[in-house]
């Protein structure tokens, strides 16, 4: 698809050139981790037997490090079409558009380098969740089949989260009514979800909400592979289930990106 | 390539943007090789709209065009592949550097990295920013982005360039130099440049052949000589004290068109003053006239667009201020 690694890299110089974006795009997990998983740290008030039956761990950052990780995603994600609306603004738009590449590469350009970046962001996540006290602990071990589940559940959070925000930014004019969306529905989607507590946590209707939202698909990947080690049996069935919901919703915004934009798209 | 003898041909070419307003309606126009094509007319007469269709940004309502024979709808890559285009708003990217500005759309080209810095450096110092090219966009003064812009169309060696408003909101000196750049690259690389602008001094000064386009339709076209020629000859105005002396004047000859603009204001139209002048003066020393004002003007764009369209262009760019204020605003950044 011409045009999309060139893009794709303009993306990335953009973001480790501005030094202040690059830093807080960083820091941003690493207080996530440390403030809210030191904040919310349940583990202190129940007894251990209780925390293994509900948690399945006595650590409450081990449990949440799969939707910290997801929701770090999320966020960023959710950010990826406000660039586009930029561009418009600036007028770079009006030179891809008379460029011989695919409408779809400028899109998919974002998605790509956002996807980029929070890779980035989940790996120094991980680093820090490892090394502050009470922190990650992996007492299963891991495979190489659970790194390869946490990696492709976040790429395919990153690529949904930021397909459906560049295709509502594709005809947007205004960054405003973009970044009032995204407060609308990014605690709704964070907390409608298994990422912070189990479902036996919630209320009935919460849980049924929370098992449609593709936030709870990543998270709950995640943690059975962090919790687990090697996935077998009822485990692995659960966790490839999620991960097929969420291959299944990556595969249809791809798709939709691809036909709205090259249609779309304009200056 | 197709071997049509026209670069650009239009049939009819339309455009009614959503909300009912006809931009454009209905143009047509055979651009030849090695022209410089200028579209002149007021803000809002449809110019950007078919400069957007032709270099395949938008489609048309109605209508086809050609560019280097390929149809602008169905093979609107191909057009793409051999078009520069400079947009009337600053497409250059900000945080990147003049020469990864350039670098960038080389590759929308495919264009080897290599070749394409060769390439970018020459264009850099056609334009005289050689020693900006490593800095930020950024920094860059109102003008010198503008030449930016200018060369960053020009990479791919493009048959044809559009270039939108190319000096719009540039101060007088600027804009001289900016011509200059043009016909550089005219010379250099011997395209075809479609030029659209409200400025009739930098139509007359750079086009080869002007079409006047108003309320989204081509008025006249023509060199800029024929145009001028088609108003037939020049102004003598002349302005006395009491109406009895400017109707006086006024009967000076039955084969001159006589017009009479203000109380005590008489303007004729001559073929040629050079001629007609001696007469008239020896005219006035016979009937005792003698004029508070007296002026002879030569035919300029000005009064073509006059004649063409009903109004003065100068009117409509009162409107404009606005618009350019804000281009300034953003070239200053």
């Amino acid at each position: 698809m011409s045009g999309l690694l060139p893009l794709t890299g303009r993306e990335l110089k953009k973001w480790y050139r501005n030094m202040v974006f690059f830093i807080t795009g960083l820091l941003q997990p690493i207080f996530w981790i440390a403030l809210f998983g030191s904040a919310f740290d349940i583990a202190k008030f129940l007894p251990h037997s209780a925390l293994e039956n509900t948690f399945g761990t006595t650590s409450y950052i081990t449990f949440i490090i799969g939707g910290v990780l997801t929701s770090t995603s999320l966020f960023t994600a959710l950010f990826s079409g406000t660039s586009i609306i930029f561009d418009r603004r600036l007028g770079n738009m009006a030179r891809f558009l008379v460029s011989p590449i695919h409408r779809s590469s400028i899109v998919f350009a974002k998605v790509l380098s956002t996807t980029v970046r929070i890779l980035v962001q989940a790996v120094i996540l991980i680093g820090v969740a490892f090394i502050i006290p009470n922190g990650l602990i992996l007492s299963n071990g891991i495979s190489l089949l659970g790194i390869f589940i946490i990696t492709a559940a976040l790429i395919m959070v990153a690529f949904s989260f930021s397909s459906i925000f560049s295709i509502i930014a594709i005809r947007l004019k205004r960054q405003e009514t973009i970044f009032g969306i995204i407060n609308l529905i990014n605690l709704p989607l964070l907390f409608a979800s298994y990422a912070l507590f189990p479902p036996s946590f919630m209320p009935a209707w919460l849980r049924n909400v929370a098992a449609y939202n593709p936030v709870s698909w990543s998270s709950q990947a995640i943690r059975n592979v962090i919790l687990n080690g090697t996935l077998t049996g009822s485990v692995l069935n659960s966790t490839l289930e999620y991960m097929l919901y969420l291959l299944l919703l990556t595969i249809f915004m791809l798709v939709l990106v691809y036909f709205v934009s090259e249609k779309e798209i304009r200056d | 390539m197709h071997k049509d003898e026209y670069v650009i041909e239009t049939d009819k070419l339309a455009k009614t943007y959503p909300g009912g307003i006809k931009a454009v309606k209905g143009i047509d126009m055979k651009i030849q090789r090695g022209q410089i094509y200028g579209f002149l007319g007021p803000n809002g007469a449809g110019k950007t709209t078919t400069i957007k269709m032709l270099s395949t940004s938008i489609k048309p309502t109605s209508g086809t065009a050609r560019v280097m024979g390929y149809d602008i709808s169905k093979d609107s890559m191909k057009v793409r592949k051999v078009i520069g285009v400079v947009p009337q708003d600053l497409t250059t990217d900000e945080d990147l550097k003049g020469i990864e500005n350039m670098e960038l759309v080389g590759r929308f080209y495919d264009i080897p990295p290599r070749e394409s810095r060769k390439k970018a450096e020459e264009l850099l110092d056609l334009v005289d920013l050689t020693e900006f090219g490593n800095k930020y966009v950024s920094t860059y003064s109102g003008g010198m982005r503008k030449r930016l812009e200018l060369i960053v169309g020009l990479i791919h060696n493009p048959k044809v360039l559009f270039l939108d408003e190319p000096t719009l909101g540039l101060d007088v000196q600027t804009r001289t130099k900016m011509w200059e750049y043009i016909r550089k690259v005219k010379e250099e690389f011997g395209m075809t440049i479609v030029l659209t602008s409200h400025y009739l001094e930098e139509v007359d000064e750079l086009a080869d052949i002007i079409s006047i386009i108003d309320h989204g339709q081509i008025v006249v076209t023509g060199t800029p000589e024929e145009l001028k020629n088609s108003l037939q000859g020049d102004i003598i105005e002349a302005t006395f004290s009491d109406s009895m002396q400017s109707k006086k004047f006024g009967e000076y000859s039955k084969s001159v068109d006589v017009t009479y603009p203000k109380e005590n204001v008489v303007r004729m139209k001559v073929k040629d003053s050079d001629m007609e002048v001696p007469h008239i003066m020896k005219y006035m020393s016979d009937n005792n006239l003698s004029p508070i004002r007296f002026s002879i003007s030569k035919p300029s764009l000005d009064q073509v667009f006059l004649d063409y369209t009903g109004r003065e262009i100068r009117e409509e760019e009162a409107g404009d201020t606005r618009k350019a204020q804000m281009n300034m605003r953003r070239l200053r950044k």
